[in-house]
């Protein structure tokens, strides 16, 4: 056989298969290295801090020092002042625990390592085994080779890199590893029927549900594929072994983790898993007796029985249903349904950036070439269509509708655009790599061409590409043939038709083409990742004139001056989405933050500070406010500031009192959001205004101000605190804090008396009689 | 004129403010039932509905229906508004007659439009009471404006108002038979004709397609512009939205597109050209699909140079 190029035919089998292993160790310890090295930019260009979330790294330092007990029973006083939080209940524990253990192998081997390094290492290292579990998810798809691109595009693609940077210490970091080792066991049971790889899958789904919120998806896919290929007939005892082990021990095992606890049997999230397994019940009973009973009469009555017994499984759902013994869709799933849900219902729930739509923008960003390569991979599934290609394609569809609804799920999508187009590529060089000549027909109509194979082989792209035009009308019937043959089953293709490719020249051509492809990947991961997603939520970074960089710090200036200055029990009132920031760096008590599971208390504080100082300073009082936090970019144009925000807490404050807040009173009459002089009343009366403007002008020396965010000039006269006193604003004005002023000594309001202080006399309607009785 | 006559009992004689009152009541259920559960309002009865002293509640449409103001959204929401007073007559009389529903159209209380400031139209404004035991815990007693963030249906609009109203609005959304009756005849064409397509649908190639063609037009951002109702286009030619994180309905069409296209060259490459048996032919195939893929991922790459101005990379466009 004639082969492309000289490939050498004096080496053994064996050598191959161990050189081939020994690379492929060696690709995939680099990328593992790929993979942690290109997380700590924001290490090496910021600190080792942690940038958000630092609630969770709060509590495992609870863990580290004190213990598991400890930390199980903790209860949190400061957090929702002055509901306080149970933490132990409330959380996904599994994070805390990792870095916990690690921390303690890592003392226990003499390695005295803080609890903080091992909180923002944590992500970069489970990054690499995340890269593992995709190798071994896409091995059991294709190949090793395969497997390997897989790896090496998850290790760097943005999508994933977003969530998993050196620092970010957030639950993601840790489940994309478990979701995609959950779904590598899961596969690895249904092939080989194995209940040992079921159990594996339940113990790491078990660890996913400790550990991220988004265990529903697990729980929701796995059945989902167990239904499709029951329909498609596929039903196996492998199948049954699989997912009855996975579906038992997964179950019992997941309600151990006490915020979850008894929902896997009574929400409407995990119904779809329990039916299935009822579903596969059924139809392995069937199977049972059908392999004893040769009736024909009597199977016909055994697949009516078994379809009469689903309909009355789902009846017995509905009803329960609606007899409210399950409970429905919470509404952070539902919305993903119902799109317009959340908005009219649960602003909080939509008014978290990361719950937006994504535009197409943000997919290109976060999954460059993949994102096209990507259906071409599901195609290729589709050829060969085994029970694990399936699986693949169900993911697909439902990970991009998911994806494509809210930002947040990028990151489930990430794996599977990295396997399909992992397997698109492989699939694409396998083809062109491989050297075995085809043999060339005998009617070959120009054979002309053939003989300057050899001289043709480095013409530009582009006289290629005229020939091709002129060259592929007379084709086209061929082509069309061509793709009807490509999409029959392969075995009888390749029997009727030689498959490979002619020449190296277009070999070089295609390969050329993907490795320049894959380079301007590497260096689209790498600008992304230092640029988009390494700096810290904490930190900004900007540009000064010369180039160099300029660092904004004014977040952790204002948590240190409050650090250092209030009293140990003061307590911070800010919007929600500072709430962990301050309790982590400031270590202050907060009324609200980022684990928003109490709707009326967030509404309290959207209440306090959209409306005017009188009706602010009762609910400031009573909730024995002493500070209140803004965040405030008028001034150097930050555009995620509490002004920007100020509609959600409008519209979430609105939810609990319609009555007294109202959204349109917010708008000018014409109905545009406004901060100069012809915002509405209620806009310029509101806390929040009045303390992201209170002596802005001041800056600008008697000119008027322009607020950078908004483009708009500030009014002339700015608005005046009566209840409130500025105690610190910070470098360049992003954190601006107010001291909440106590009541007057001798009993007047505030307004009163600070009226009298400035000399101001107060208006009376008529002169004061007693005077008049004294003379 | 009935209203010009009552307006002027009123002015006339200035009876004792409850007693006043409790006629004005009576009057003005009598006008609701009239006008089928709607008071038609001019200058005079708008003043005497929104009396500052009433122990009444009153939801008034301000509109412009005259054809020749050319208010198309006043045409739009009447009839929302015309059923969901329909509805409120169905409540017993002694609840009914202590809020009203009344319309006021421009062409006949400009004044009313001049003295509130209004510009646009239509607007619902709600009047609570401000005396006796319906005036509002609150102590409200100022109008609130509806405002029409969830369009123009009734159903949103009753569920509003019944927070104002005495008792809820009982009002039912008409139960829309064509619908129902078009559902039910497709569903059972469709069993029918499954028949004589299951051959297609058992294809796997058609769900390849249908499964491709949901993943290509989900990762174009189809759900940003169903949920942000972002328009199909910019207007005057201008089909790119500006900003990184927006974009317009046909920026779906074409990158979904774009995406397809290089899927599908890529296809061809891995699938179909090994197939080709001339060597020449299957030289050119692989020529123009590498072609293709180079050129359209520069556009593509161009595109979204224009959606992320700082992106420093760029091929050969």
């Amino acid at each position: 056989m004639s082969t492309a190029y000289p490939i050498p035919s004096d080496i053994s089998p064996v050598t191959v298969k161990n050189t081939a292993s020994l690379l492929r160790i060696v690709a995939l310890a680099l990328i593992s290295g790929a993979a942690i090295a290109s997380r700590l930019f924001a290490v090496v260009n910021f600190e080792s801090i942690i940038h958000e979330f630092c609630f969770r790294s709060r509590a495992t330092r609870v863990l580290a020092a004190k213990g598991f007990y400890e930390f199980w029973n903790w209860f949190d006083p400061t957090a929702w002042y002055p509901l306080g939080r149970v933490v132990g209940g409330t959380v996904y524990p599994g994070l805390m625990v990792t870095s916990g253990v690690i921390y303690n192998i890592l003392h226990a081997l003499n390695l005295p390592v803080d609890i903080r390094n091992v909180c923002v290492l944590l992500a970069p290292g489970f990054s690499a085994l995340t890269a593992w579990a995709t190798y071994m998810f896409t091995k059991e798809m294709k190949d090793e080779s395969a497997g390997l691109l897989a790896a090496a595009f998850i290790g760097i693609v943005p999508g994933y890199i977003s969530r998993s940077v050196a620092g970010s210490y957030d639950n993601e970091a840790i489940a994309i590893f478990l979701l995609m080792f959950t779904f590598y066991c899961w596969i690895k049971a249904l092939k080989q029927g194995s209940a040992l790889f079921g159990t594996v899958a339940a113990v790491f789904y078990f660890y996913m549900v400790a550990a991220w919120g988004g265990y529903v998806f697990i729980t929701n896919m796995i059945p989902l594929h167990a239904l499709v290929l029951v329909l498609m007939g596929r039903y196996s005892d492998r199948l049954y072994v699989a997912y009855s082990s996975w579906y038992a021990i997964g179950t019992l095992s997941s309600m151990q983790v006490p915020f979850v606890g008894f929902q896997p049997v009574s929400t409407s999230e995990h119904m779809g898993a329990l039916g299935v397994f009822g579903l596969l019940q059924i139809v392995a009973f069937g199977q049972l007796v059908r392999t004893h009973v040769s009736s024909q009469q009597f199977q016909k009555l055994l697949f009516g029985s078994v379809v009469a017994t689903g309909i009355l499984g789902a009846f017995a759902f509905i009803f329960l249903t609606y007899k409210g013994m399950i409970a429905p869709w919470t509404g952070r799933f539902y919305s993903l349904w119902d799109t317009g849900y959340a908005k009219k219902y649960i602003p909080i729930i939509a008014s978290v950036s990361e719950h937006q739509p994504t535009a197409w923008p943000s997919f290109f960003m976060d999954l460059q070439f993949l994102i096209f390569l990507f259906p071409a991979g599901v195609i290729l599934c589709f050829r060969e269509l085994r029970d694990e290609h399936l699986f693949v394609i169900i993911y697909a569809v439902m990970a991009s509708y998911f994806a494509g609804v809210m930002v947040r799920l990028m990151l489930t999508l990430t794996p599977v655009v990295c396997v399909a187009s992992a397997i698109a590529l492989s699939t694409l060089l396998d083809t062109y790599i491989d050297p075995t000549e085809p043999p060339v027909p005998e009617d070959v109509d120009d054979a002309a061409s053939v003989a300057t194979n050899g001289s043709s082989a480095g013409p530009a792209p582009k006289k290629g590409k005229k020939a091709a035009n002129t060259s592929a009308i007379p084709g086209a019937k061929g082509v069309l043939g061509d793709i009807l043959s490509a999409t029959t089953p392969a075995t009888k293709g390749a029997a009727a038709k030689p498959k490979g490719i002619f020449g190296i020249d277009a070999r070089l051509v295609v390969i050329l083409n993907t490795l320049m492809m894959l380079f301007f990947f590497v260096f689209h991961c790498t600008w992304v990742t230092s640029n988009a997603y390494s700096s810290p939520s904490v930190v900004l970074a900007s540009q000064n004139p010369d180039g160099s960089q300029h660092i904004i710090d004014d977040f952790r200036e204002a948590y240190y001056w409050l650090r250092q200055n209030t009293p140990q029990d003061a307590v911070v009132m800010s919007w929600w989405d500072y709430g962990y920031q301050i309790a982590g760096m400031a270590d202050r008590p907060t009324l609200v933050d980022n684990n928003t599971w109490n709707n009326t208390h967030i509404a309290t504080v959207g209440k306090a500070m959209s409306s005017s100082e009188e009706v602010a300073y009762p609910i400031l009082r009573k909730h024995d406010v002493d500070y209140v936090l803004v965040i405030f970019g008028g001034l150097i144009g930050y555009s995620g500031d509490d002004i920007n925000k100020f509609l959600w807490m409008v519209r979430i404050a609105q939810g609990v009192w319609p009555d007294e807040i109202q959204e349109p009173n917010y708008f000018t009459p014409q109905g545009e959001y406004r901060i100069d002089d012809r915002a509405s009343t209620a806009m310029k009366e509101s806390l929040m205004y009045k303390m992201s403007y209170y002596r802005f002008n001041e800056l600008f020396g008697g000119n008027t101000g322009t607020d950078r965010v908004r483009q708009q000039q500030v009014p002339k006269v700015g608005p005046t605190l009566d209840y409130l006193d500025e105690a610190f604003t910070s470098e360049n004005w992003i954190v601006r804090i107010y001291q909440v002023k106590k009541e007057d000594s001798l009993g007047r309001d505030l307004k009163s008396a600070n009226h009298f202080s400035q000399g101001k006399k107060r208006k009376r309607s008529k002169p004061a009689p007693r005077r008049r009785a004294i003379v | 004129m009935k209203s010009l006559i009552f307006a002027g009992l009123c002015a006339l004689l200035a009876l004792p403010s409850s007693l006043a009152a409790t006629n004005t009541q009576q009057q003005l259920s009598q006008l609701a039932a009239a006008g089928n559960g709607i008071i038609k309002l001019n200058t005079e009865t708008f003043d005497l509905l929104t009396s500052p002293k009433r122990t009444w509640s009153a939801s008034i449409q301000l509109t412009a229906l005259d054809s020749k103001r050319r208010c198309n959204p006043c045409k739009e929401f009447n009839p929302s508004w015309d059923s969901v007073a329909k509805a409120w007559t169905h409540v017993p009389a002694d609840k009914r007659n202590e809020h009203f529903f009344a319309t006021l159209d421009f062409d006949d209380g400009s004044a009313v439009f001049q003295r509130l400031g209004l510009a646009s139209a239509p607007i619902v404004y709600h009047y609570p009471a401000t005396e006796g035991p319906r005036k509002l815990v609150s102590g409200n007693t100022s109008p609130v404006k509806y405002d029409f963030a969830e369009g123009f249906e009734a159903g949103p609009l009753a569920q509003y108002l019944s927070k104002y109203t005495p008792v809820t609005i009982p009002y039912r959304d008409p139960i829309d038979w064509a619908r129902w009756i078009t559902i039910a005849i497709g569903s059972i064409g469709s069993l029918l004709f499954l028949r004589f397509i299951s051959p297609i649908v058992q294809n796997k190639w058609t769900w390849a397609a249908v499964t491709v063609i949901t993943s290509l037009v989900m990762t174009s951002g189809y759900m940003f512009t169903r949920i942000r109702n972002s328009p199909f286009n910019g207007g005057d030619g201008n089909w790119i939205a500006s900003g990184y994180q927006n974009q317009f309905g046909q920026e779906v069409q074409v990158v979904a597109f774009i995406y397809g296209l290089l899927a599908f060259a890529f296809l061809m490459l891995t699938m179909v050209v090994p197939l080709q048996s001339s060597p020449s032919r299957q030289r050119m195939q692989v020529y123009l699909w590498t072609g293709v893929i180079m050129i359209v991922y520069s556009v593509l790459v161009s595109l979204f140079r224009v959606k992320n101005r700082g992106y420093p990379f760029k091929l050969f466009l």
